[in-house]
């Protein structure tokens, strides 16, 4: 399950160049609201050709324009051959999905990010070929015609919904990005409110944020050592369930704590 | 006895032969707000003085007086640190009657010193100067600073001439050119233009290539255990050094570390973690902006000292003897570790070593940190264009994309390879840039030698060929 999604231009071959390099467990190359119209033909031969010839070690995620712009078979079709984890679908509902996937075989990321799609969230992301939901809550301010606050009230009953919906259907559940590119410490207070709600990850646009965000969505130093112990005691006694610190642990923690060791050794912690 | 004061350069030239003197010295504390060059060497341009050698620290894009003497053929040699616009690509593209020396800041301190660089006369702009002929470079309408670089041809010039525009009436009670060295100080309106005397490079990197290396370097510095009680430091103020001193700073916040002492080029980012007790003093050879030049007036724990004082290996108390880590950039390295801050791939000159050769070689451990590309262009040839830096005095190569350890440096490889840092050799680093740019292949240089890269030992390290 990846921590961070780095929005990456799709027309900046220096910043293309460079997706591996920025510490992002995933990234985002985006054909949509980045790139003006006149260059959306330029972009969309540029990530092609990119990623035709180089993949760095990082999940790869095409955003393409949203069903109805005119842009979106030209989207499709211009990585669909490569091996790319996904695309990302702007302003995602049922139909869109559906269409979406009737174009294509590889894994969609929707963004839920106008009101309906909030409501029909559990729809759109038990699709089967649906890996997860994005919140895009600038949009789905905009289209509620309400401000966009640095505390996050406004987003903070769909931050929950989808939440819910995603951990339902044992899908990530990936958080809106933060906009205000220098405030690092609104980005951790952000970040770490949109943890305590259940998302998994968080979406980035720029890449000074990629470093607080794997901090905030990955195993913390203490947990891993925690599970270190856990698991050395259990090889140790061999038993199904023992104590350690008072506490009783059973194979459900034990196993928790082999996820974590192994989320710990896959962002190069361990 | 103080020395004459004068009103005017054409008074000066009524005590002095113009014609008589021609190895002249300059220092670049004021930076492209320097008057002080343009101003004396025009003197020159009028009176037809021809073969001159110049010997200025540096030579920046303002200094245009000295474009127009080598256009019209009256500067024999030029012996100088760094330098880059129109006059560095002049001498590039034409070369000199005589020879381009690219010295480095302790190796001209040495060289003047030892009498081998000789200086007829010194034209040292003084931010402030008492009666006695004592300067300063922190007080005065346009002061700059540390005057660390006019140190040695104050006190070994045949002749030596302040040039002021602020003359103090009380007395200097520790200068750092001494009046009894003062041959003549010139009165003018002004020395220099505020705007142009401090840098525009002070500013800590956001460009997210650049915070990654700056990561980088900080966990490297960690792994390798630099970053210690006690430790002292140098970096410039390039953005990427200066984001790697802002990093090390919250980790010696975090961990109640104190460095013992910070050299070099001086900024407010450095003044500000004197004044937070991070670091015990800062030793001063040149003030980059105004929050450094305040902190040395009034601070006496931010020390202004010569540049025999920062890097002659002659100077018994040569500050850089004790440096812990140096952190420097670089236009072009090679798989020998060769170090290329003096000229472009194409052999124009854009730089020079400045304190680089000389902290690289006594630090205990150097870092050069760099992006892996620029544009279409891999840091790491085959051989440098030119080398500036012997690759025996560099340590560790830190790019985005991976750190590469000297072989030699066994020591340093063990311990960062027990981390889970990038850790690669060279030749692999230089593989991955090929892989994004193919391998370039280097633009013939001219067969025509114009110059030389010279270290404070004084050893050749390398020619510098005419732009073909």
């Amino acid at each position: 399950m990846s921590r961070s999604y780095l929005f990456i231009p799709g027309n900046t071959p220096s910043m293309i160049q460079s997706h591996d390099v920025y510490d992002s467990d995933a990234v985002i190359l985006d054909l949509e609201d980045s790139v003006a119209v006149y260059d959306k033909d330029a972009a969309r031969e540029l990530v092609r050709s990119f990623l035709a010839a180089h993949r760095g070690n990082v999940e790869v995620f095409v955003r393409i324009n949203d069903v109805d712009s005119g842009h979106f078979h030209r989207d499709v079709s211009a990585v669909d051959d490569l091996a790319i984890n996904g695309y990302v679908l702007p302003k995602a509902n049922p139909q869109a999905i559906d269409a979406l996937a009737k174009a294509c075989n590889h894994p969609i990321l929707p963004i839920i990010e106008d009101p309906q799609a909030v409501l029909d969230a559990y729809a759109i992301v038990r699709h089967p070929q649906v890996k997860g939901a994005i919140l895009g809550a600038e949009d789905l301010t905009k289209e509620m015609m309400i401000e966009r606050t640095s505390d996050g009230i406004e987003i903070h009953h769909v931050r929950s919904h989808l939440a819910l919906v995603c951990h339902a259907l044992q899908k990530p559940f990936i958080d809106t990005p933060w906009t205000v590119v220098d405030d690092l410490d609104g980005l951790a207070k952000d970040a770490s409110l949109a943890r305590s709600l259940g998302a998994t990850g968080k979406a980035a646009i720029h890449p000074n944020h990629v470093a607080l965000i794997n901090d905030l969505f990955g195993p913390s130093e203490s947990a891993i050592r925690d599970a270190e112990r856990i698991l050395a005691k259990a090889s140790e006694t061999g038993k199904g369930a023992f104590r350690l610190d008072g506490k009783m642990i059973d194979e459900p923690i034990v196993e928790k704590a082999r996820r974590l060791i192994a989320a710990a050794a896959r962002y190069n912690k361990r | 006895m103080p020395p004459v004061f004068c009103h005017s350069l054409e008074e000066l030239f009524q005590h002095i032969d113009i014609h008589k003197h021609k190895h002249l010295s300059f220092h670049h504390h004021l930076r492209n707000g320097d008057f002080v060059m343009n101003t004396v060497l025009r003197h020159y341009r009028d009176e037809q003085v021809e073969g001159l050698h110049l010997h200025p620290s540096s030579i920046f894009p303002s200094y245009t007086m000295l474009l127009e003497l080598l256009e019209r053929g009256q500067i024999a040699s030029v012996t100088t640190n760094y330098l880059n616009g129109p006059v560095a690509q002049w001498i590039s593209e034409h070369g000199l009657p005589g020879e381009l020396k690219m010295q480095t800041h302790g190796g001209r301190a040495r060289s003047i010193i030892d009498g081998r660089d000789r200086i007829d006369v010194a034209y040292l702009a003084a931010p402030a100067v008492d009666a006695m002929g004592n300067a300063v470079g922190y007080l005065g309408q346009h002061r700059c600073g540390s005057l660390g670089y006019a140190v040695a041809d104050s006190q070994h010039a045949g002749i030596t001439v302040l040039v002021t525009d602020t003359v103090l009436s009380d007395p200097i009670t520790d200068p750092e050119i001494q009046g009894v060295d003062v041959d003549y100080v010139v009165i003018v309106d002004a020395i220099g233009d505020p705007d142009g005397i401090v840098s525009g490079t002070t500013s800590i990197t956001t460009h997210p290539i650049g915070v990654r290396i700056a990561s980088l370097t900080v966990a490297a510095l960690d792994a390798i255990g630099a970053i210690r009680e006690g430790f002292s430091f140098q970096s410039g103020a390039g953005g990427v050094s200066l984001r790697v001193t802002d990093e090390l700073s919250k980790i010696m916040r975090q961990r109640h570390i104190t460095a013992s002492f910070f050299s070099g080029g001086i900024t407010g980012h450095h003044v500000a973690m004197l004044e937070a007790g991070l670091v015990d003093r800062l030793y001063d050879v040149q003030c980059f902006d105004l929050a450094a030049v305040d902190s040395l007036a009034r601070n006496d724990r931010h020390i202004p000292i010569s540049a025999s004082r920062y890097a002659n290996p002659a100077d018994p108390d040569q500050v850089i003897a004790d440096l812990d880590v140096v952190i420097l950039g670089a236009t072009e390295v090679d798989l020998d570790f060769n170090v290329n801050v003096t000229t472009d791939s194409h052999g124009v000159l854009i730089g020079g070593s400045g304190g680089h050769s000389d902290t690289a070689s006594e630090s205990q451990v150097t870092v050069i940190v760099s992006p892996l590309m620029r544009g279409r262009l891999p840091l790491i040839k085959d051989r440098v264009t030119t080398i500036t830096t012997k690759g025996e005095h560099v340590d560790l190569i830190v790019t985005e994309r991976g750190i590469a350890v000297h072989p030699e440096r066994v020591d340093l490889k063990a311990k960062l390879e027990q981390t889970t840092l990038p850790v690669m050799t060279i030749e692999t680093l230089q593989a991955i840039a090929h892989s994004y740019t193919g391998k370039p292949v280097d633009p013939p240089l001219g067969e025509r030698i114009i110059g030389v890269v010279e270290d404070r030992t004084y050893e050749i390290l390398d020619n510098i060929h005419q732009k073909k």
